[in-house]
């Protein structure tokens, strides 16, 4: 008998909060990280009795962004449900959402591994009103055991746009590229931080087995996977768990699972709390919204080009290892000075080498943003005009590079204070440097003489030296010429 | 002065005229409150030293030579569903315990900026679920036109504190009829304006795709004034229609009738309908023709047949829902457990009456997977096709005149182990809320035995004014209801 094999469907639901000043249906602030609790809230987002939502048309233009960025359909008329359950950190035990007719669908998104390209179709993305946070009075924060809990409301009520993808990633190290991918998405579209820690991006997972002799089993959702690792160790344990329980004959139980950090396992949080039915039914304090055709089409004209087209361009267009291209494409400023600096003339191989060393150093560093930097792009391709032209070398623009940046000067100026200049240094001072370096190393140069160098070791060696007293400001050939000479003066 | 048996208008001028105070006016109809109240318990939680403090501050102003607004003095009562900055609301329910909003409802704040002095918060059927005021945790109101009778509901406080002469006005809030049954049972005018006219912020929601606020007054002109302060745009309502109103005192300046075609509707007439008030329509039939009027023959057999089975699944399972926040968690009643779902239980078993249990769990059920369907889904399609029936009745006719109640008011105790006839005393006002029509209550005085006369009349949405013009019509035939007696001679 053949042996089983399996396949593992696993399909996201992305919770992106949006990065708007008030929330979704007040205009309470949305910075809850660090406010004292219960102060950004008013009656609306608390769900006073009497309270009513009004909806804040900057989140709608948030979520056109990410849904046409995603290549999704908008509904032109969208609505909002109310999804029905008891909770305390819910103020009016429901939440407003979308339900029949989303913000967006039908939309894809490529992902990257191992070098080879693949589209995840995305099912939806749809508003939603994010819930408060309840803390619990116990030493390990959890609710079993806690003597009281606190509700702090100051959440309730920001924005989220939900992303959900279709069953289509089939491994726990896609599911991270796609979530990484929307990371790098939403934040090249200023929608969200797309912070995991803080809470900004969250994830719920799908997954299933399919096995080889034609039995698919049931899905279970996990939750609280709170970092991308979380995410792929609670795949991993599910892939094995699922498939044990397929190869002994047993039925896989369609629930909602847990992730354990700390133990390393999904347990099953069936209960009666987590028997819902949500009773969706249109939120009737909301009318139809209509989303106008402008407002797509403005949205539309103000999208920047998507991680994965610079991605690809840089590799296809540009040419650039398919590592470059990723980490060049990681954050839209540094993607777009590099583009900038390859358009002020700059060679782009050379561009990337420059960006990606020296650049994303600073950057590292600093903790500084591209548009932070005291050297724009014109900056930095005047400078490689220089090192291009052969006019400064690699050591040395570096070292005008730093003042520069430190300086925010221009490459004239930074030479000058470097002590260096463009087309090297007179051939007098050359001659001087070139016999000095000859006297003081006299074993090469003796082995140079008499013409037992016949690999050009010594003479790479002593070109190093001189290259290094002059600062790299001469051509390899000029420097290799006046070895030449002395050489010949010697034998005079 | 008896100033509890003026109109709102009039005490406005008087007082702005000086010819008397903010203050008679209020402490008149605080004693008139504080003499019947006993009787009636038409409030729930009366104001009067606020009331006092607020009458003092408007004729400080008047006397400076400030115009504190329309409703200058104005003593008026809020229906206790609406919000009002640190007064205790309740919506006639244990589960909101001593509950202070830290907001006003627009409503309260309209009427407060125009110069209306707010004197108690009335009684009503828990939650506005109800047709008597007899389902309300602080016991039942009377008819002060006959205090062994119901006054109506759910806002039966608000109506029979203007018909017993506490204020002028008062505001009610009408989900299936909560306004026109109530004026209607005590002998007053009432108005549920057209879906969205008015802002509902601040109004403790029942079923929000039906509740609308709106005015009882003993005169058509007082209606008016209240609607000209009342019906805004508020931008915090999103099914508040944006835009200016009409003038509605204007709109009654001069009113007539003639040219306009009155619709009867042939599935009302006749049945069970009460004879009294089946010939009040007759005659204010026959009148409306001697004033120049056709009388057209409209149907409207779907709301006939469908509107309350449809009514009772729509209000339900939105009331399921927005009764939800009433955990115990944030606000009012908690009754403690060791854990959150025994607190839920324990919580709403305790703070809701009957009423709201059985409509809660009616309203879950209906939105229920596996049922939602085969109710909530079916309900909201007859709703539409209630929605047009009525417009094409409006083809046919401009306003529609029918009755506001089967039935004369009955009896304390009468109906409240009857849910499903206290439900059909709501037959003929809640197809108006399904359509999301104005619809209006006009007093047509008494019947031999003395008890109210009514009819109702229903315009096409946003036609308010033309409730108003033919209600003008109606009143200077059939005479302004007076002031109830109250139980007290």
């Amino acid at each position: 008998m053949m042996p089983l094999s399996f396949e593992t469907v696993i399909g996201l639901e992305v919770h992106v909060q949006l990065a708007t000043e008030s929330k979704l249906f007040c205009s309470c602030p949305t910075a809850y990280i660090g406010s004292e609790p219960n102060t950004n809230v008013c009656p609306a987002c608390l769900g006073l009795p009497g309270s009513l939502p009004s909806l804040n048309r900057r989140a709608l233009e948030l979520g056109v962004k990410a849904a046409l960025a995603l290549n999704c359909s908008i509904n032109c008329m969208t609505k909002f449900h109310r999804k029905n359950y008891f909770y305390p950190d819910l103020p009016k035990a429901f939440q407003v959402s979308q339900y029949d007719v989303p913000l967006a669908v039908s939309g894809s998104m490529p992902i990257f591994l191992e070098g080879k390209v693949k589209n995840i179709n995305i099912t939806r993305l749809h508003l939603e009103e994010d819930a408060g946070k309840l803390i619990h009075e116990t030493a390990d924060g959890r609710l079993s055991g806690a003597a009281f809990s606190l509700v702090d409301y100051n959440r309730a009520g920001v924005p989220l746009a939900e992303i959900v993808s279709e069953p289509e990633l089939s491994s726990p190290e896609e599911a991270r590229e796609y979530v990484l991918m929307i990371r790098r998405l939403v934040r090249y579209l200023e929608v969200s931080d797309g912070d995991m820690e803080s809470g900004s991006l969250r994830v719920d997972a799908n997954i299933s087995q399919k096995c080889s002799d034609g039995r698919w089993g049931s899905r279970v959702e996990i939750k609280n996977v709170n970092s991308l690792r979380a995410m792929e160790r609670a795949l991993e344990y599910e892939t094995i768990r699922q498939r044990g329980l397929l190869l002994k004959g047993e039925e896989i139980v369609q629930e909602t699972r847990h992730w354990d950090d700390n133990s390393g396992v999904t347990r099953s949080s069936r209960g009666k709390e987590e028997a819902h039915d949500y009773r969706y039914f249109p939120e009737p304090d909301l009318p139809q919204i209509a989303v106008e055709r402008t407002l797509v089409e403005n949205v539309r004209e103000s999208l920047p080009e998507p991680p994965w087209k610079k991605r690809e361009k840089f590799a296809r267009e540009w040419r650039l290892s398919p590592a470059d291209s990723a980490s060049l494409s990681e954050n839209l400023d540094v993607a777009v000075f590099l583009e900038n600096v390859a358009a002020s003339g700059a060679d782009r191989q050379m561009a990337a080498n420059w960006v990606k060393t020296d650049i994303l150093r600073v950057l590292n560093e600093t903790g500084l943003a591209v548009g932070d930097l005291q050297v724009g792009p014109e900056g930095l391709a005047s400078l490689l005009a220089h090192v291009e032209k052969g006019s400064l070398s690699n050591t040395a623009a570096k070292d005008v590079l730093d003042i520069m940046l430190k300086k925010g000067i221009a490459v004239d100026d930074a030479m000058k204070e470097a002590g260096v200049k463009a087309g090297g240094v007179s051939r007098e001072s050359l001659l001087g440097v070139v016999a000095k370096v000859l006297g003081e190393n006299a074993a090469e140069t003796a082995l140079l003489f008499s013409g037992e160098d016949t690999s050009g070791k010594k003479r790479k060696f002593l070109q190093g030296l001189i290259m290094r007293e002059i600062r790299g400001q001469a051509a390899p050939e000029d420097v290799s010429a006046m070895i030449d000479r002395v050489l010949d003066e010697m034998k005079g | 002065m008896l100033f509890h048996e003026m109109e709102a208008s009039s005490i406005a001028s008087g007082i702005r005229e000086g010819e008397f105070t903010a203050k008679d006016v209020v402490v008149d109809c605080l004693a008139r409150m504080r003499a019947l109240e006993p009787v009636l318990n038409a409030l729930i939680t009366p104001l009067s030293e606020n009331a006092l403090a607020k009458a003092v501050g408007i004729d400080a102003a008047v006397s400076s030579g400030k115009d504190p607004g329309s409703l200058c003095g104005v003593p008026v009562v809020i229906k206790d569903n609406m919000c009002a900055r640190g007064v205790r609301t309740t919506c006639g329910s244990r589960i909101l315990g001593d509950w202070k909003p830290p907001y006003d409802a627009t409503v309260v704040d309209l009427l407060e900026k125009a110069g209306a002095v707010v004197i108690g918060k009335s009684n009503m059927d828990e939650f506005a679920m109800g047709s008597s005021t007899e389902h309300s945790a602080f016991g039942p109101t009377s008819n002060p036109r006959d205090t062994d009778r119901v006054p109506g509901g759910s806002s039966g406080g608000s109506a029979a504190s203007v018909a017993a002469g506490y204020a002028p006005i008062a505001l009610g809030s009408d989900t299936g009829g909560s306004i026109r049954q109530p004026a209607a049972f005590c002998g007053i005018h009432g108005l549920k304006p057209t879906y969205g006219l008015v802002s509902r912020w601040g109004l403790v929601a029942f079923a929000s795709s039906l509740d609308q606020i709106g005015p009882f007054a003993r005169s058509v002109s007082d209606i008016a004034l209240v609607m000209d302060t009342i019906a805004r745009y508020d931008p915090r309502d999103s099914t508040c229609r944006p835009g200016d109103r009409p003038g509605y005192r204007e709109s009654i300046k001069a009113p007539t009738v003639r040219g306009k075609r009155v619709g009867i509707v042939r599935e009302f007439q006749g049945g069970s309908l009460d004879p009294d008030l089946g010939r009040s329509i007759e005659n204010t039939a026959s009148m409306l023709a001697s004033s120049g009027a056709e009388i057209v023959d409209v149907s409207l057999p779907e709301s006939a047949a469908y509107g309350l089975p449809c009514y009772y699944i729509i209000a339900p399972a939105e009331a399921s829902s927005n009764l939800a926040r009433f955990d115990g968690v944030r606000y009012g009643l908690r009754e403690d457990a060791a854990d959150l779902i025994t607190q839920f239980i324990r919580t709403r078993s305790k703070g809701f009456g009957e009423e709201v249990q059985r409509r809660i769990l009616t309203g879950t059920f209906a939105l229920s997977s596996g049922y939602y369907d085969a109710y909530y889904l079916l309900a909201l399609k007859v709703r539409r096709r209630i929605c047009v029936e009525f417009a094409d009745a409006f083809e046919a006719a401009d306003v529609i005149l029918m009755p506001a109640t089967p039935s004369l008011p009955f009896r304390k105790g009468e109906l409240i182990d009857d849910p499903i006839s206290m439900y059909m005393s709501d037959v003929f006002t809640l197809p108006v809320n399904l359509a999301g029509l104005p619809g209006m209550t006009v007093s047509t005085g008494m019947n031999d035995s003395g008890l109210p006369l009514s009819v109702q009349l229903v315009a096409p949405r946003w036609e308010d004014s033309r409730l108003l013009e033919f209600a003008a019509v109606i009143e200077a035939w059939a005479g302004r209801p007076g002031v109830a007696s109250g139980g007290v001679l």
